[in-house]
């Protein structure tokens, strides 16, 4: 199981890979920006992507965006603060498979990542 | 009766964009923390007055603009850290200031989603450490500060809006 990991917060890829470290998920794969992300996409398999939206260079919808022209089939996760419906409708306009507003619990996090890809714990 | 409209008006208004703030901090602490915070005041923002150890600032746009401004004392700030992700830290690091503004966007985020009529985009955080800075707001708005206490200690939050 790979993760591609995309937040600008150090604080929050910590939160959320001591979350993916209780699921077993060790194989995290971490990017600061969409830019980041793109390259490291580029560059090996990933079984899901979990991305924050607003970030610097190039924001979390744009990096959907950009993931979708790839591989249309990947799971990712939307992870933001962005909580208004209408934000909720783009995301899924523009391929997003799952969203999780942010504050989240261990439990939510857990839930998202169980419902699109098998973890052995 | 005439005289008490505009107060009781400027009320209504200020409650409006006051008070999904409140609620969101509520939130955001006791997730992200484990602890809810307490409101020990509500003011206007004196000219020149001082902030914080550190204060992290979000640009509202859209609709209505605005800044919103959580402020904290270094040991309050170092404590967001620690309860974050169980890092302990001292002194206001890079880490530090990183949890502040992600818990500021958190913050400015859940507050947003309660004003979803008036279409709002939220800038990512800027964070500003340092010792008896002065922010300062459009000459038109005076900022309200919220004042509040909590197991990290005490913290502020500045909000000036305009177009609300």
């Amino acid at each position: 199981m790979r993760v591609l990991l995309v937040d600008d917060s150090g604080t929050m890829r910590t939160i959320q890979k001591r979350c993916l470290a209780k699921l077993g998920i060790e194989d995290i794969v971490e990017a600061e920006d969409g830019v980041q992300a793109l390259q490291h996409f580029g560059q090996g398999q990933f079984d899901i992507v979990l991305t924050d939206w607003n970030m610097p260079k190039m924001d979390g919808l744009t990096l959907l965006k950009e993931l979708r022209q790839i591989n249309k089939e990947i799971p990712i996760i939307m992870i933001t603060t962005e909580a208004e419906r209408a934000r909720v409708v783009l995301a899924i306009q523009c391929g997003v498979s799952d969203y999780l507003v942010k504050p989240f619990t261990p439990e939510g996090l857990k839930e998202k990542i169980e419902k699109w890809v098998t973890v052995t714990t | 009766m005439s005289v008490c409209a505009p107060a009781i008006q400027q009320a209504a208004v200020t409650a409006e964009y006051v008070n999904p703030l409140i609620t969101a901090t509520r939130s955001v602490f006791e997730m992200m923390l484990g602890c809810v915070p307490t409101r020990t005041g509500l003011r206007l923002k004196e000219s020149g007055e001082t902030s914080q150890d550190v204060s992290a600032v979000i640009g509202i746009s859209g609709r209505a603009q605005g800044t919103i401004v959580v402020s904290l004392t270094r040991e309050s700030a170092c404590a967001v850290l620690e309860k974050m992700i169980g890092d302990v830290e001292t002194e206001i690091t890079p880490a530090v200031c990183d949890a502040v503004g992600e818990l500021t966007n958190m913050i400015a985020g859940a507050a947003k989603a309660q004003l979803a009529k008036y279409e709002l985009s939220i800038s990512l955080p800027n964070v500003i450490a340092g010792h008896k800075y002065v922010m300062h707001s459009p000459s038109d708005v005076t900022p309200l500060i919220l004042s509040f206490n909590s197991e990290i200690g005490p913290f502020w939050i500045e909000v000036a809006f305009t177009g609300i």
